[in-house]
């Protein structure tokens, strides 16, 4: 890893620069709520944001987005991705985008996604823990990989982490803005790192977590908490991880149709249903213990499909909390 | 964009021939020479069928890939799709898109005894398997159990009932459960009294000797059949190992995308489009929810 350091007069003249790569999307405050959208200049952006709504999957897997076009009775590739720059991603929501890749980039890599993601210019930004985030105990609250540049705050500046040859580039370009990183520096990024770390307040211990869920298959606790759960898939929409589609053609005239997919929520009772009427998750409870264990399912080479980001907490109208829900799981197994 | 997974491939319809009031066999053909010459797959494995503007629909391929030229789909009309593509002519044109799945590991499986357990529209897929077994001649024998509700309802009847009577000089015998009597099924009954009989496709069981160290068993049906069938198994002590069961979800992309056919909990997750639909039964044991 490379560092260098930016400092506070000459973030904007960044900014500036990062636009020409293409359209900037970062974090703004619209009403309570944060949210990715395109910024003009560096005053809309909110650095200090907690979580936006939708996670950054939304430029990469969009709500509704046209896959196919029909023309003269043949389909045509529907959809074109453009360069742009994602400002201001917290670490989780880059540990998200690398298990929508391990899924979408996986052979047969989907075309759309993996077109945009090549495009698309990933700045991250530091952050401090809300009530709500507990990505410190799943390993996602520290981004490795996955950003061309990385911003770690720090009292007069940043402390750059560059991740890739395109972040490489843009520092090369604009050297002027860059310089060297100090002792001093390195002891207010350390003295960063060591705070966050202990402003945490919700963790999931992972021991032998897997197993247990597995082994709680039965747990009343499903049960209780499927009562309370509206179903109304509001965690699947605002999951950074989560990518569930549908797929339907829409007709906008007599000889052009759309083949458009979209997202869909593992909460919705036809989620599960094939033709002829059967149902492999009939119960609400069926398929709100599935959407657990789909996120708490444990790749070896990724990880789990959770990363902590807090969102479907936050966004949740029943107040259905994930960490809690695993707990008690675990614990009625005693 | 030939590397597009989405784009489908334009097929004709060269025969469309009513199996039974509710399932129909289209028999395609690919417009493309090249890609015709090019689609091969192994049987179990199934393809999207695209009609333009409508949607898509998976549906298991029921012809053999050793019989070249064209694939065969039997499509029981069951939702909003396979109602269209019912009323559909030959010569009209849909997509195709595949093979996908893993498909029955018919290497593997050359020079044991097969046993392929049917129920209902089960039969679809073992018929491809069926067909391979026969053109191929690399298996020892081949047993198919077939259970199905009425005589009206047996797929690939003429098949089936030709299977009954020379089937052994190809070196497979067919024996058929029925649930619902009639004139028909009596009629036939007493033609092979020791292969049809009333009853449920487990009964098909009874009396029958299998070389449990030499065979590998392959079931299709409705979801409720495989507890019955797996039991019968298990209790002539055929290897978990060797029961594969090819299951159906609802398999949107196909290509282990879109999430709704995953199975399984925080300990195994598995895409029944992707890992599947061709499962054993040690399979079944490890991830829940699978059967």
């Amino acid at each position: 890893m490379r560092y260098v350091k930016l400092s506070s007069e000459n973030f904007s003249s960044f900014f500036e620069s990062l636009r020409n790569w293409g359209k900037v999307y970062a974090p703004i405050k619209r009403g309570s709520i944060y949210t990715f959208q395109e910024v003009h200049e560096l005053g809309e952006i909110e650095l200090n944001y907690t979580r936006t709504m939708l996670p950054p999957k939304k430029f990469f897997v969009r709500p509704r987005d046209e896959i196919l076009r029909l023309k003269n009775g043949r389909w045509e590739n529907g959809t074109d991705a453009e360069p742009i720059v994602l400002f201001g991603l917290h670490s989780c929501d880059m540990h998200g985008l690398k298990i929508l890749d391990k899924v979408y980039l996986d052979e047969p890599a989907d075309p759309y996604y993996k077109a945009r993601r090549e495009k698309t210019f990933i700045v991250g930004i530091s952050c401090m823990p809300d009530e709500y985030c507990f990505c410190k105990s799943l390993g996602t609250h520290f981004a490795m990989d996955g950003f061309d540049l990385f911003l770690h705050e720090l009292p007069d500046g940043w402390l750059v982490r560059i991740g890739s040859v395109r972040g490489h580039e843009v520092v090369w370009e604009n050297g002027e803005l860059f310089e060297e990183v100090t002792d001093e520096d390195l002891k207010h990024f350390k003295e960063f790192e060591e705070r966050r770390a202990n402003a945490f307040q919700k963790e999931i211990p992972q021991e032998g977590l897997a197993d247990m869920l597995d082994l709680a298959y039965n747990s009343p606790v499903w049960k209780e908490y499927a009562e309370i759960c509206l179903a109304c898939g509001n965690c699947n929409m605002v999951c950074p991880t989560c990518r569930c589609y549908e797929v339907c053609d829409n007709w906008i005239s007599a000889y052009d149709a759309v083949r458009e997919r979209r997202y869909d929520s593992c909460f919705m009772e036809n989620h599960g249903l094939v033709a002829g009427g059967h149902n492999f998750r009939p119960t609400r409870l069926d398929r709100f213990r599935h959407r657990y264990y789909c996120k708490s399912y444990f790749d070896p080479s990724s990880g789990y499909n959770c990363v902590g980001c807090g969102r479907c907490d936050e966004f949740c109208p029943a107040k259905i909390e994930h960490v809690k829900v695993l707990e008690e799981v675990r614990g009625s197994l005693r | 964009m030939s590397e597009n997974p989405h784009q489908t491939y334009d097929a004709r319809i060269l025969e469309v021939k009513d199996l039974t009031p509710r399932e129909k066999l289209f028999t395609l053909r690919f417009l493309d020479p090249e890609i015709g010459e090019h689609f091969t797959f192994k049987p179990g494995q199934f393809v999207i069928v695209d009609i333009r503007g409508f949607g898509e629909f998976p549906i298991s391929l029921c012809s053999s890939p050793t019989r070249k030229g064209y694939i065969q789909l039997c499509i029981r009309k069951a939702g909003r799709m396979t109602k269209f593509i019912h009323q559909m002519k030959e010569g009209e044109v849909v997509g195709i898109r595949g093979p996908y799945g893993n498909g029955f590991p018919m290497e593997k499986m050359e020079g044991s005894n097969l046993l392929l357990v049917a129920g209902g529209l089960g039969m679809a897929p073992l018929r491809s398997v069926l067909w391979y077994a026969i053109d191929t001649g690399k298996y020892e024998h081949v047993w198919l159990l077939y259970g199905t509700k009425a005589y009206e309802d047996i797929l690939f009847r003429d098949e089936i009932i030709h299977l009954l009577k020379h089937g052994d000089a190809v070196g497979c015998s067919v024996k058929l459960a029925y649930e619902v009597e009639s004139p028909s099924c009596i009629y036939l009954e007493r033609g092979f009294f020791d292969r049809v009989c009333k009853g449920v496709v487990t009964d098909l069981f009874r009396g029958e000797e299998f070389d449990v160290d030499k065979a590998y068993a392959l079931i299709c049906g409705p979801p409720v059949m495989y507890r019955f069938v797996i039991k019968e198994l298990l209790d002539r002590k055929l290897s978990p190992g060797r029961i594969y069961m090819t299951l159906e979800r609802r398999m949107r992309c196909g290509i282990g995308k879109c999430g709704h056919c995953i199975v399984g909990t925080s300990t195994s997750i598995k895409y029944v489009c992707k890992d599947g639909p061709v499962f054993t039964y040690w399979d079944a044991l490890s991830t829940r929810g699978l059967i």
